[in-house]
């Protein structure tokens, strides 16, 4: 009846699981409490849980990633307490739940973490810089975000019922082969990526066709944002290698399920095949979460500095070719495997290749600043932060692009350390640019940025600290994933490495006071003109937060920076003051769709987990029938009167025409 | 949204969307490719298991009939023109092209090598005694 499912799935035994999920559930349950006993739910489910709207779901999104970068931060500090105290003993983490953590920390933080924020960032960000009034497919994009959320939500119940994967976050077999990894660990990862991997899919696919098919009038390809070029970009990485992953673990899930042998070590399975595969994967995705956020920088940086940006054309040409070459390299994440000289040494070559492109990025950059009028906002700082840090962190990446070197370095410490350089320096900053950057946008005030400013300063250095001295006991021959050890010259490292991690903790503290602090002095922070930073593309061209129609009316662009080059026209003509004529606004109807899609999703997945064969049915049928009713809708658009889209407008353009003139005078 | 929808340049056109022939001449488009395919595959069929010609040439007659296949079905069914309204499924394509080409021609290779370099235990074995 419930499959393999039954009381031994709950771990009685461990206290640190069991006592985590349940704080965690008392407090779901808290706020759901609150929620039906304050009233809210009626206006949660009608204006967010079924919302189509781009910056709705952009919104879930990034609170989505939130939540789960304080969960694989909660795994981050258990891991380096671990290893800071486990010199000659054996910690307080026992084998096979410390192998747990470090899988979670990885699934959590590049699925559920670094994809969401940058996804939701795309989301909500794209469609105002295209001048437009949401994305191409806005139900399927609720469908994507809802998606994610289950594989979200089936990772976390791991935690609970049953044990997460033991593998490492790829998952390498055989020992994810049911031989070795008999339990439900396994099955909790690949079905979560499998489900969430759907959600990126239809995400990516609904990007590129906008980018491709929805631009206002003149915002031809050469005069968008660059932020939409490496949206673009990125997309298209994710709708070519997402794809493989899919394939990849369905293979790994045959194995597993009905008996296949195409990773076992036994019956012509071919162990090698899957590291191929899911690398061929895995590095194009490194790229689809790296460039968002040198589009973020890109728009920072020029901001923040007054200027256009330096070298567009060449950007939008390093853009593409990182997003080409970037399937041409991924080799270099298996030199050792013993393919020989040859492959080695071609791909050694394209590893350091690519790092030509975004060297030029950065000279971009540099030069964007040279001559401009800085202002060192919280935003800037991170994107200063990232250039540094992401230098050293592309340096060293170069550096075991070497095969040679490589050898010596695969799978020690020095690896961690570099490719959480990379990825802290670069997506994790990227990030948080730009949720500094466009919170206002979003949510009509500024955050405080005196605690911004300090978030910075404490993740900055708690970076260096804990990574740094990572190197170092890389370059000491210490490995991976080290559940204990006995060689006294790593102990020091390990023990700064832990100081390191307090000092990100108090950064994170810093990011989460910041936001209480600057809800509850909104109304001093508030956003009038929808202009806070003097920004330069269209998502400044109206009021913060955006109507649901993004635009009254869809701007005419008439070149690069196109906010900049219609604030400088309205300067010089003196602010036309005629009238526009309002039309009514067609846009498209909420739809829970992706709620209850969802909602089979989880149900099917979990019961596929847990081999319940019946629910699995039931969840399928569940699944396809919402597709269906949705697929024979009668109607999914409303209109907004002419008269409503007025009163709407009217506020801003006013609030707008004061801020003009008022720099007209300065 | 229908400024939007006219917005769009005539450049940039969704198969499917291009100027509306009738439906005579459209339905005639399927006839034609549904013929060319037809013809393609009874071929692939009749070359595979004939020996009317040189053996060696067989793999490569199917993939050249595989190609032109594909090259229908693009044609006729999934209307890929060279028009200028076709820009976007053209580079869609072509970087779809790329992408298979680059990983399974590179999958081809570095698996060839490490099956080289690696064998199985159980071929290993043999050699040895």
């Amino acid at each position: 009846m419930l499959g393999k499912l039954d009381w031994s799935a709950i771990p009685f035994d461990q206290p640190i699981p069991l006592i985590a999920g349940g704080v965690v559930l008392v407090g779901i349950l808290a706020v759901l409490a609150w929620v039906v006993v304050k009233g809210h739910l009626p206006y949660l489910w009608h204006e967010w849980i079924t919302s189509v709207d781009h910056k709705r779901i952009g919104v879930m999104y990034i609170l989505l990633a939130s939540v789960m970068l304080l969960r694989g931060g909660s795994d981050a500090i258990m891991m380096r307490i671990q290893q800071a105290v486990a010199y000659q003993s054996q910690g307080y983490l026992p084998p096979e739940h410390y192998n747990q953590i470090f899988s979670a920390h990885g699934t959590i933080m590049i699925f559920f973490v670094a994809m969401p924020f940058v996804i939701g960032l795309m989301n909500l960000i794209v469609p105002l810089q295209l001048g437009v009034r949401d994305v191409a497919f806005p139900t399927l994009n609720s469908v994507g975000f809802w998606l994610t959320a289950t594989g979200a939500l089936l990772v976390n119940l791991s935690l609970v019922i049953g044990e997460f994967a033991r593998t490492g976050w790829l998952a390498f077999p055989p020992l994810s082969e049911l031989s070795y990894s008999p339990g439900v660990g396994v099955d909790y990862y690949a079905w979560s990526l499998q489900i969430s991997g759907v959600g990126t899919l239809v995400a990516g696919i609904n990007l590129v066709t906008t980018v491709l098919k929805l631009r206002t009038k003149g915002m031809n390809y050469l005069r968008m944002p660059m932020f939409c070029w490496t949206t673009l970009a990125s997309n298209l990485l994710i709708v070519a290698a997402f794809p493989i992953l899919t394939a990849t673990l369905a293979m790994l899930l045959l194995d597993r399920y009905l008996g296949f042998h195409f990773f076992t070590n036994e019956a012509g399975g071919n162990v090698m095949m899957f590291m191929n595969l899911i690398w061929a994967w895995g590095h194009p995705e490194v790229y689809i979460l790296v460039l968002p956020a040198f589009g973020i920088f890109s728009e920072v940086v020029s901001t923040f500095s007054g200027k256009a940006l330096f070298g567009y054309r060449s950007m939008v040409l390093a853009t593409m070719a990182i997003c080409v070459i970037s399937f041409m390299v991924w080799l270099h994440h298996f030199f050792t495997m013993g393919a020989g000289p040859d492959v080695n040494a071609i791909f050694g070559i394209a590893s350091m290749i690519i790092a030509i492109p975004t060297g030029v990025k950065i000279y971009n950059w540099l030069f964007t600043m040279y001559g401009g009028r800085i202002r060192f906002e919280t935003p800037m700082l991170w994107s200063i932060g990232f250039m540094v840090t992401f230098i050293i962190g592309g340096l060293t990446g170069v550096l075991v692009a070497v095969p040679p070197a490589d050898f010596i370095l695969h799978n020690s410490m020095f690896l961690v350390a570099h490719f959480h350089n990379v990825i802290i320096g670069g997506v994790l900053f990227g990030a948080f640019a730009g949720f500094e950057y466009w919170f206002p946008k979003a949510f009509g005030f500024r955050l405080n940025d005196r605690w911004g400013k300090l978030a910075f300063w404490f993740t900055f250095l708690g970076f260096y600290v804990t990574f740094i001295p990572l190197y170092v006991a890389g370059m000491l021959g210490m490995t991976r994933r080290m559940q204990h050890y006995d060689v006294a010259a790593w102990r020091p490292w390990m023990l700064v490495a832990a100081v390191g991690m307090a000092v990100l903790t108090i950064g994170v503290i810093c990011q989460i006071v910041q936001i209480v602090v600057s809800i509850r002095n909104r109304e001093a922070l508030r956003d009038r003109t929808g202009d806070p930073w003097d920004g330069r593309s269209l998502e400044w061209a109206t009021s913060s937060p955006p109507p649901v129609f993004n635009f009254a009316f869809n701007p005419d662009v008439r070149g690069e920076d196109a906010y900049w080059d219609m604030k400088a026209h309205a300067k010089q003509q003196s602010l036309d003051h005629d009238t526009p004529e309002y039309q009514d606004i067609e846009m498209p109807r909420n739809s829970p769709t992706g709620f209850v899609c969802a909602f089979f999703a989880t149900v099917m997945g979990f019961a596929l987990i847990w081999h319940i064969w019946w629910m699995v049915i039931l969840g399928g049928i569940g699944a396809f029938a919402t597709f269906v009713v949705f697929a024979w809708r009668d109607h999914d658009e409303y209109v907004i009167p002419a008269d409503e889209v007025a009163a709407i407008d009217r506020v801003n353009l006013e609030e707008r025409r004061n801020l003009v003139s008022m720099a007209g005078t300065v | 949204m229908s400024d939007q929808a006219h917005m769009r340049a005539e450049h940039d056109l969704a198969p499917g969307e291009e100027e509306q022939h009738s439906v005579g001449t459209r339905i005639l488009g399927y006839v034609v490719g549904l013929v060319l395919a037809l013809l393609l595959t009874a071929t692939s069929f009749f070359i595979a298991g004939t020996d009317l010609v040189w053996q060696p040439s067989i793999p490569v007659a199917l993939i050249v009939l595989a190609i032109a296949q594909m090259g229908v079905h693009l044609v006729f069914f999934l209307h890929i023109t060279t028009g200028p309204d076709n820009t976007n499924n053209v580079l869609a394509l072509a970087f779809g092209l790329l992408v298979v080409f680059l990983v399974v021609g590179g999958t081809v290779w570095i698996m060839a090598h490490l099956n080289a370099n690696m064998p199985a235990m159980d071929q290993i074995m043999p050699m040895r005694r």
